[in-house]
């Protein structure tokens, strides 16, 4: 498991236009609370988080946070986006015990190519993008790889057929589908282009005559 | 084109639409997605519009999901009336949307082709939007 150090600052004001003017200096107001501890409000360089988070854990990295001199093990438990930027606007630490289990949301990745999926204009739908685990900070996986070169259409793979590392357990329901292979649902399927410009075409007509319902 | 089956009342105030999106500013079931950037009225037209200017462009093999449905009614007067009595008749569905809002998302197997086909979605939309995916930095 990657460990990165990363200093905060405590000590910052708290409210909007306080938590505005940080964001404007390169900062990213936070919190870190967790075993025990009494939430410390707190701000991080949004250049050194970055770099924290550079490894191939990514938000799941397990940081080592620089508080006012003590060094606590930590892991981003939440964090919100600006919904226009996309940058982040604040940011939850969680202090964990290197012993103690938690329960992390691990990104599923798909390898391969399902070559008789797409042979018949079939797709891949990764119905859960992520699987939430239970495990220890240092068993933390950075990602669940999942082999779909096999799969044929009409195939499910479930949570039970995912074979997780070592020391990892999966919280959902076993049966819950993780990947499925469907075929095309756009509304092309076995049409022209004129028949589907027709299809439209009629629809169009249809709703021209529609009145709002009471 | 998307409408309600039924509503409780026919006409609606028009409202304001200040403000960003609330909770519905992330991709929830695709790879890609169109986000709204400024606030606007999508007419059912457009949803429908933006819809087939997509699902033509895959051609096949994808998946796309409409996160906005047409609820509120737009009345308008007859041409040539005179102003007053009493508001006009329901003439189509919009729906408010806010910057920030993901109205659109799609799942399918090529990158390029993904973001042609929201592209040209884009393109019918009477707001300015822009084509999001799930890989996010800091």
């Amino acid at each position: 498991m990657p460990e990165n150090t990363l200093t905060v600052t405590t000590g910052r004001l708290s409210g909007s236009a306080a938590s505005r003017r940080l964001r404007a200096e390169g900062h990213i107001p936070g919190v870190l609370y967790g075993h025990g501890m009494t939430p410390v409000p707190l701000s991080v360089e949004r250049r050194e988080l970055r770099l924290a988070l550079a490894g191939p854990a990514g938000f799941n990295t397990l940081l080592n946070l620089a508080v006012d001199g003590k060094t606590f093990p930590a892991i981003i438990k939440d964090f919100q986006r600006h919904p226009i930027r996309r940058n982040v606007a604040h940011i939850d630490f969680q202090q964990v015990s290197l012993t103690e289990s938690i329960t992390i949301s691990v990104p599923v990745r798909l390898e391969g190519e399902a070559k008789a999926v797409l042979a018949v204009d079939g797709l891949v739908d990764a119905a859960m993008d992520s699987i939430e685990v239970v495990t220890t900070p240092n068993n933390m996986p950075n990602e669940i790889v999942i082999d779909i070169s096999d799969l044929q259409p009409g195939d499910v793979i479930r949570l039970s057929d995912i074979t997780l590392p070592a020391g990892v357990t999966a919280v959902a329901d076993p049966d819950t589908t993780i990947v499925s292979a469907i075929h095309g649902s756009t509304e092309a399927d076995g049409q022209t282009e004129a028949e589907a410009e027709a299809a439209d075409a009629a629809e169009a007509a249809d709703a021209a005559g529609d009145t709002p319902a009471e | 084109m998307l409408m309600p089956r039924r509503v409780k009342h026919r006409k609606q105030h028009r409202g304001r639409t200040g403000g960003l999106t609330r909770g519905t500013g992330d991709l929830a079931f695709g790879e890609y997605g169109i986000q709204a950037l400024e606030p606007g009225w999508l007419t059912a037209r457009q949803i429908e519009a933006a819809r087939i200017a997509m699902t033509r462009a895959i051609k096949r093999g994808g998946k796309v999901w409409i996160n906005v449905f047409p609820d509120k009614p737009v009345t308008k007067k007859p041409a040539e009336t005179r102003m007053g009595s009493g508001k006009g008749n329901p003439e189509f569905w919009v729906a408010v949307v806010k910057p920030g809002r993901v109205l659109f998302e799609l799942s399918f197997p090529n990158e390029e082709v993904a973001r042609e086909a929201l592209a040209k979605a884009v393109q019918k939309l009477p707001i300015k939007a822009r084509v999001i995916t799930k890989a996010e930095g800091v």
